[in-house]
């Protein structure tokens, strides 16, 4: 095999990495849910968010606060910086029922979950 | 000779576990045990996971290469990488690297004291399956292509382009506290040294596991083994030597967007071909260390 050959390959796998990453479909409107939550006083309102399992998630945050915080989770595999009385949304991928924690990275106790039933 | 580094071993290992009881102790006991990421957590073994989406870090990462046949030996390589996750499942990192030698008197190897630019190289990461509500393993492939200009073993000029591929799987044997890890490896290379002008085609293939335990919720300790086998050769057609390595690591997260993790091996069996000595010291090295250091933003 000769370096070529290899470079041919390498590229290949760039290929097939990037289409796998890009193959996800669109999520279609009706495939898709909105959920609100808003930040005030470093509290997450409501502290709890629901969503069906099986459809992509839009997530809108709120920071009613005057600081910046980060909404963050590891589970929703998302971080976002949220500027004081800025608004973020996040686009989350369809989810497996559970309880996926969410925090503010800038206050660690501030924290909630979106439950996905 | 061999107590000496049997001593070093144990000396490394007494300072990684000194140095995360210290740690321990400067963290409040109180906090909660929460979700943790797990990509550095096992040393020179890979997590599953890849950062959250709109994570940024910059990291340096040194690993060293101590000990062969005879006299002084020490390659070390030093990585200063950008990395940064796009999107939920994918994850990419582009790394410059430079090379250390100090070499004195080593069988079948030139002396040597330098240090020069020895390349480029980028890991992209795709998450298969996360971890977490819905999956208690999670699965990530990822790929390494490197270009290097100066042999990592001997610090020669060479011509070099590897790639390293890996499945990396981890779980939580205790939610949140005890995880484990397993890798499989394999790298193919072309390189063509300086001095003979001739390309050479190798390859490796290897195997980790390895045990994390969170001792607080920001300290994580660990153990982990490595088998790797050399050939000659890009799809493993002549054997050259298989190695054996097994030690400790630690993960200290310093803030919530600084990381401290290192780990350290030693070559426990190995054997090369044509040499009836114990151990692999022509295709691997006796020890090996590693220290990675990231700053998210």
């Amino acid at each position: 095999m000769t370096p070529m050959t290899i470079a041919k390959h390498g590229l290949a796998t760039a290929a097939l990495t990037l289409g796998l990453l890009f193959a996800a479909p669109g999520a279609r409107a009706e495939d898709t849910v909105t959920v609100n939550i808003s930040m005030k006083d470093h509290r997450f309102q409501p502290a709890e968010l629901h969503a069906p399992a099986g459809k992509a998630i839009v997530i809108v945050v709120k920071n009613l606060d005057s600081g910046p915080a980060e909404f963050e989770s590891n589970t929703l595999r998302v971080e976002k910086v949220v500027t004081g009385g800025g608004t973020i949304t996040l686009r989350i991928r369809p989810l497996e029922p559970g309880r996926y924690r969410f925090f503010d990275d800038f206050h660690p106790s501030t924290e909630g979950y979106l439950v996905v039933k | 000779m061999c107590f000496v580094r049997v001593a070093r071993a144990c000396s490394a290992a007494a300072l990684m576990i000194a140095a995360s009881s210290l740690a321990a102790r400067a963290q409040s006991t109180s906090d909660v045990f929460r979700e943790a990421e797990s990509k550095y957590m096992f040393g020179f073994i890979d997590g599953a996971d890849i950062g959250n989406e709109g994570e940024k870090a910059i990291e340096y990462e040194a690993t060293g290469s101590f000990q062969k046949r005879g006299g002084r030996y020490m390659a070390l390589e030093h990585e200063f990488a950008f990395e940064h996750v796009p999107t939920q499942n994918f994850s990419y990192e582009l790394s410059a690297h430079a090379l250390t030698h100090s070499i004195s008197g080593v069988e079948d190897l030139d002396d040597r004291s330098s240090t020069q630019f020895s390349g480029a190289s980028a890991k992209l990461r795709y998450l298969i399956l996360g971890r977490g509500p819905g999956s208690p393993i999670g699965l990530t492939i990822s790929a390494e292509p490197e270009w290097s200009r100066v042999d990592g073993t001997d610090g020669t000029a060479v011509q070099a382009y590897a790639s390293e591929f890996k499945i990396v799987a981890d779980t939580e044997l205790i939610p949140n506290r005890l995880y484990a890890a397993i890798n499989l490896m394999y790298e193919p290379e072309v390189a063509k040294p300086a001095e003979t002008g001739m390309w050479e085609r190798s390859s490796s293939a290897g195997v980790g596991l390895a045990l994390a335990y969170r001792v607080t919720p920001t300290v994580a300790v660990g153990v982990a083994a490595e088998y790797d086998r050399a050939y000659d050769g890009l799809l493993f057609q002549t054997f050259q030597g298989h190695a054996l390595f097994a030690g400790p690591n630690v993960q200290i997260n310093i803030t919530r967007k600084v990381l401290l993790a290192a780990a350290f091996m030693g070559q426990v069996a190995g054997h090369a071909v044509d040499d009836p000595r114990a151990l692999d010291l022509t295709n691997f090295e006796r020890y090996r260390a590693n220290l990675k250091l990231e700053f998210e933003f």
